[in-house]
C-alpha cells in the first residue's frame, strides 16, 4: 500500500486520519446547520452580549501580538535577556562567532584525531 | 528527446543562466513576453530536472563531462587524473535539484504580482534567474571550484534581491549583512579548496575522496567548509544574519533563498560524506553537528516565540527548522561505518532528508503568506494586524494548511518526517528527541500565537476597504500547498523514491567515486 | 632547494587573511569592513596563486616557450575567477553602503542595527 509508511518502528497510515478528519468535519457542518435561523438582523439580537457590559471597538477588543504568552516570556525573563544581549544586530560581532566556531571546531578535530 | 536528456546535466543549469541574459532584450517587448519566458524556461528545466531523475533512478549516478567528446568520458586519453570540469549528478543532488526547481517555478509566480508595483522589473527577473542557474550549479557540481563558483553567483543574485526594494533603509542593512556573511564564508570555502588543491593537486570531488588522507591539513579545510556552509544556512550561533536578511527581501525571494540555504547544507554534507566519506571521524564530527543542531533547534524556536515581525518570526522558524534536518542527518554521520548505520542511522538520515524536502514545501508557503499579509496590510509588524481572515480566505487556509505542517501535526507531511526523526534518533541518544519534541510544541504555539494576532478577531477599521491578493500570488502558493498535500498522501511513495536513494547516495561514496575515476584497481 | 624560500608567500597569506578578520571583526567603518574583505580576498588569491608555484616549471604560454616542463595552470585560473567575483561583490557591498549611508546617515555598523533581537 502507497498510503501506508512503515520503517522500524515508525507505522504511520494517514489516510486513517484523513477519515477522522471528515467524520469530524461532518459533524461540524450538522452542528452548524441546525442553528437558529430565523434571527433578525441589524438589531440586537446579531450584537455581541457581553454581560450587559459595553462591547468596546473592534480594535481594542482584539488581543494584540504583545500581550500574548505574557507569563511564558515573564518566567523566562532571564533566558531572553541573555538571549537579546548576543543578538546585538551588529554585522562584526557576527563574523566574530564565525571565526570562534570555526576555530573551535578545527582545534576538536585536530586533538580528536591526536587522541584516537 | 535522448541527446536532451543526455546533455540535461549542463542544460538545467544554462536554460535560466541563457535566460537571465534574455530577459532584458525580450522584456523591452512588455510584460507577457517578459513572464512567458521566465515561466517558460523555468518550466522547462523542471521538465528536465524530472526527467534526469528518472533517468538516474533507472541507470545510477549520471557523470557529464564539459568539452569531452562524449560527456561520459571523465579522463582524457593520456591523463590517469580528470582535468576538466565534470558535472556528478546522484540520487541526492537531483532531490535538491527538483526541490529547487519546484519552489523557484512557485516563486517566479508568485512575484509577477507580489513586485508588481516596484520599478526595475526587468532587472528582478534578471537576477532571479540567475539566482536559480547559481543553485542548480551547487547541486549539480562534482567540482570543488565550481561549487565556489555557483555559491558566490547565487549569494550575490540573493544579495541583491534582497536589497531590491531599497526604498527602505531596512533592506539594505539586511541585504550588507547577508552579502558580508555569504562574501567571508565563500573565501573560506575557497581557502579550504586551496589547502586541498595543495595536497592532492586536484579540484575534483571524486578524485580528492580517493586520494584524501585526513592529515592536520585536512582536517582544518575540513572545520573551514563545515563551519562556513553552515553559517550559510543559518546554523545557532552564526544565524544572526540570517532573520535580518530573510525579513527585508521581497517573500517570494525569501521562499527562494531557504532554497539556497538547503544547497549549502547539501554542500556540507557532500564534503561531509563523499569528500570525506572513506576517513571521516564520524562520531566527532557527527557530534559538532548533532550539539550545533540541537542549539538551532532551540535557540530559534524559543526567539522565534518572542518576535513581532511577521517574517521575522518565520525566520527563526526556518533556523528551528533547519537544526531537525541537521540533527538528523548527523546521527547518520555518527553511526557511518559502524553497524548501527544500518539499525537506525539510515532511517535517520532518511528522516533529516525528508524534512528537507517538507521544509522546502511549507516554509516558502508560509513565507509567501507573510508577504501576502505585508501585500494587504503594507506591514510586517504582527501587532497592527488583526481580523485579516475576514478578507484573505485563500491566504488564511494555505497559511493554516503550512501552520499545521510545520507543527508536525497529523496527517500533513511535517509529522510523518518527525515521527521517522524521533523514532530513529531516540536509539541513538533519547535527550534528542525530547529536545526535539519540546522544539515542536514550541512551534504549534507560536504559529498559533501568529496567527490569532494576524487572522482572527474582528475585522480591524483600517483594514476594510481591501481586497484578497492577486491570483497569480495565490497560485504560487497553491503549488506548494499542492505540493504538501501529495507528500502527505502518498509518505512511503516519497520515501522508496526520492529519500532512499538520496540517503545511500550519501552513504555509498565508493559508487560516486566509480563513476568518475571508473572502477578502482 | 626544491620549495620557496621559508615557504613566505604562504606566511604571507596568512598574515593578510589574518589581519582581514582583525579588520572585519574589530573596525566598526563600514567601509573599512568592505576593505577587510578585500584584503582577505587578496589574501586567499596570493595562497592560491603561490600553490601554482613549481621549481623549474615554464608558464603555461606557448609563444617562445623555453625548454622544459610547463605548470599546469589551474591555481591561476583560480585566481583569476576569484579576482573576478569579488570585483563583483566589493562593487555590491559599496552600492549597498551607499544606500545605507543615504539611509541612516552614518558608516558606523552599530548605527546600521534597526534590526536586532
Amino acid at each position: 500500500m502507497t498510503f501506508i509508511f512503515e520503517s522500524g518502528y515508525t507505522f504511520w497510515n494517514p489516510l486513517i486520519w484523513i477519515i477522522v478528519f471528515l467524520v469530524v468535519a461532518i459533524m461540524v457542518y450538522f452542528f452548524r446547520r441546525s442553528g437558529q435561523k430565523g434571527y433578525k438582523k441589524d438589531t440586537d439580537q446579531a450584537r455581541i452580549f457581553l454581560s450587559g457590559e459595553e462591547v468596546p471597538e473592534a480594535g481594542e477588543r482584539h488581543i494584540r501580538v504583545g500581550n500574548i504568552y505574557w507569563g511564558f516570556f515573564e518566567t523566562l525573563k532571564e533566558y531572553y535577556k541573555q538571549m537579546l544581549r548576543i543578538h546585538t544586530g551588529i554585522v562584526n560581532d557576527y563574523m566574530l562567532w564565525f571565526v570562534a566556531v570555526t576555530v573551535v571546531s578545527a582545534i576538536i578535530l585536530v586533538v580528536a584525531g591526536l587522541v584516537r | 528527446m535522448a541527446s536532451l536528456l543526455a546533455q540535461a546535466p549542463i542544460l538545467i543549469i544554462a536554460i535560466p543562466l541563457v535566460a537571465a541574459f534574455l530577459t532584458p532584450l525580450i522584456g523591452m517587448r512588455g510584460d507577457k513576453a517578459r513572464k512567458a519566458l521566465v515561466v517558460g524556461s523555468l518550466a522547462f528545466t523542471a521538465f528536465l530536472v524530472f526527467a534526469l531523475a528518472r533517468d538516474i533512478s533507472i541507470t545510477g549516478i549520471r557523470v557529464y563531462t564539459l568539452g569531452a567528446t562524449a560527456p561520459g568520458l571523465t579522463e582524457p586519453t593520456g591523463f590517469m587524473f580528470p582535468v576538466r570540469i565534470i558535472l556528478e549528478v546522484d540520487g541526492m543532488s537531483i532531490f535538491f535539484g527538483i526541490i529547487w526547481a519546484i519552489v523557484s517555478l512557485a516563486a517566479a509566480i508568485y512575484s509577477f504580482s507580489h513586485i508588481a508595483s516596484e520599478t526595475g522589473q526587468i532587472r528582478f527577473f534578471t537576477l532571479l534567474l540567475l539566482m536559480v542557474a547559481g543553485g542548480f550549479g551547487m547541486m549539480l557540481t562534482g567540482d570543488l571550484f565550481n561549487l565556489f563558483v555557483f555559491l558566490e553567483i547565487a549569494s550575490i543574485a540573493g544579495g541583491a534581491l534582497i536589497g531590491f526594494r531599497n526604498r527602505f533603509g531596512d533592506t539594505q542593512e539586511g541585504a550588507f549583512k547577508y552579502i558580508v556573511v555569504s562574501a567571508v564564508a565563500g573565501l573560506m570555502v575557497l581557502l579550504g579548496t586551496g589547502i586541498l588543491y595543495a595536497q592532492y593537486n586536484s579540484l575534483n570531488m571524486a578524485f580528492l575522496a580517493q586520494a584524501i588522507q585526513y592529515t592536520t591539513l585536512d582536517k582544518i579545510a575540513l572545520a573551514l567548509f563545515l563551519i562556513a556552509f553552515a553559517m550559510k544556512t543559518g546554523m545557532v550561533p552564526l544565524h544572526l544574519w540570517f532573520p535580518d536578511a530573510y525579513s527585508v527581501a521581497p517573500a517570494s525571494i525569501t521562499g527562494m533563498l531557504v532554497i539556497t540555504s538547503h544547497a549549502c547544507m547539501y554542500a556540507a554534507f557532500r564534503v561531509c560524506f563523499t569528500l570525506y566519506g572513506g576517513v571521516i571521524d564520524g562520531l566527532v564530527v557527527g557530534w559538532i553537528i548533532i550539539i550545533l543542531g540541537l542549539l538551532t533547534m532551540f535557540v530559534g524556536v524559543t526567539m522565534a516565540v518572542y518576535q513581532k515581525d511577521v517574517m521575522r518570526f518565520m525566520s527563526y522558524h526556518a533556523i528551528s527548522q533547519l537544526g531537525y534536518m541537521w540533527v538528523g542527518v548527523g546521527v547518520g554521520l555518527a553511526v557511518l561505518g559502524t553497524p548501527a548505520l544500518l539499525a537506525y542511522g539510515r532511517d535517520a538520515m532518511t528522516g533529516g532528508i525528508f524534512h528537507i524536502l517538507n521544509h522546502a514545501m511549507y516554509k516558502p508557503l508560509l513565507f509567501f503568506t507573510g508577504g501576502a499579509l505585508f501585500y494587504y496590510t503594507g506591514t510586517r509588524d504582527l501587532a497592527k494586524m488583526g481580523g485579516l481572515a475576514h478578507k484573505m480566505k485563500w491566504t488564511t487556509v494555505l497559511y493554516i494548511i503550512g501552520t499545521l505542517s510545520i507543527s508536525g501535526i497529523p496527517p500533513l507531511n511535517g509529522f510523518s518526517s518527525k515521527i521517522l526523526i524521533y523514532e530513529s534518533v531516540f536509539r541513538f541518544n533519547p535527550i534528542l528527541t525530547i529536545v526535539g519534541i519540546i522544539v515542536s510544541i514550541l512551534t504549534l504555539a507560536s504559529f498559533t500565537k501568529a496567527f490569532h494576532s494576524a487572522f482572527m478577531g474582528a475585522e480591524l477599521p483600517e483594514y476594510k476597504g481591501g481586497k484578497e491578493v492577486p491570483k497569480s500570488m495565490i497560485i504560487g502558493m497553491v503549488i506548494l500547498a499542492a505540493g504538501i498535500v501529495l507528500i502527505t498522501l502518498f509518505p512511503s511513495l516519497i520515501v522508496s523514491w526520492a529519500l532512499h536513494p538520496a540517503a545511500d547516495a550519501l552513504i555509498d561514496h565508493g559508487a560516486y567515486i566509480n563513476a568518475v575515476m571508473g572502477a578502482v584497481p | 632547494m626544491d620549495y620557496m624560500p621559508l615557504n613566505f608567500p604562504f606566511l604571507a597569506a596568512a598574515l593578510l587573511i589574518g589581519i582581514a578578520f582583525f579588520i572585519i571583526i574589530f573596525k566598526r567603518n563600514l567601509i573599512k569592513l568592505i576593505m577587510g574583505i578585500a584584503m582577505m580576498a587578496s589574501g586567499v588569491n596570493l595562497f592560491l596563486v603561490a600553490l601554482g608555484y613549481r621549481v623549474g616549471g615554464n608558464a603555461p604560454i606557448y609563444t617562445n616557450v623555453p625548454p622544459g616542463p610547463m605548470v599546469l595552470p589551474v591555481p591561476q585560473a583560480l585566481t583569476l575567477t576569484s579576482i573576478v567575483i569579488s570585483v563583483a561583490v566589493l562593487a555590491l557591498m559599496l552600492t549597498m553602503v551607499i544606500r545605507i549611508y543615504r539611509h541612516t546617515g552614518s558608516l558606523d555598523s552599530e548605527k546600521s542595527r534597526r534590526m536586532k533581537g
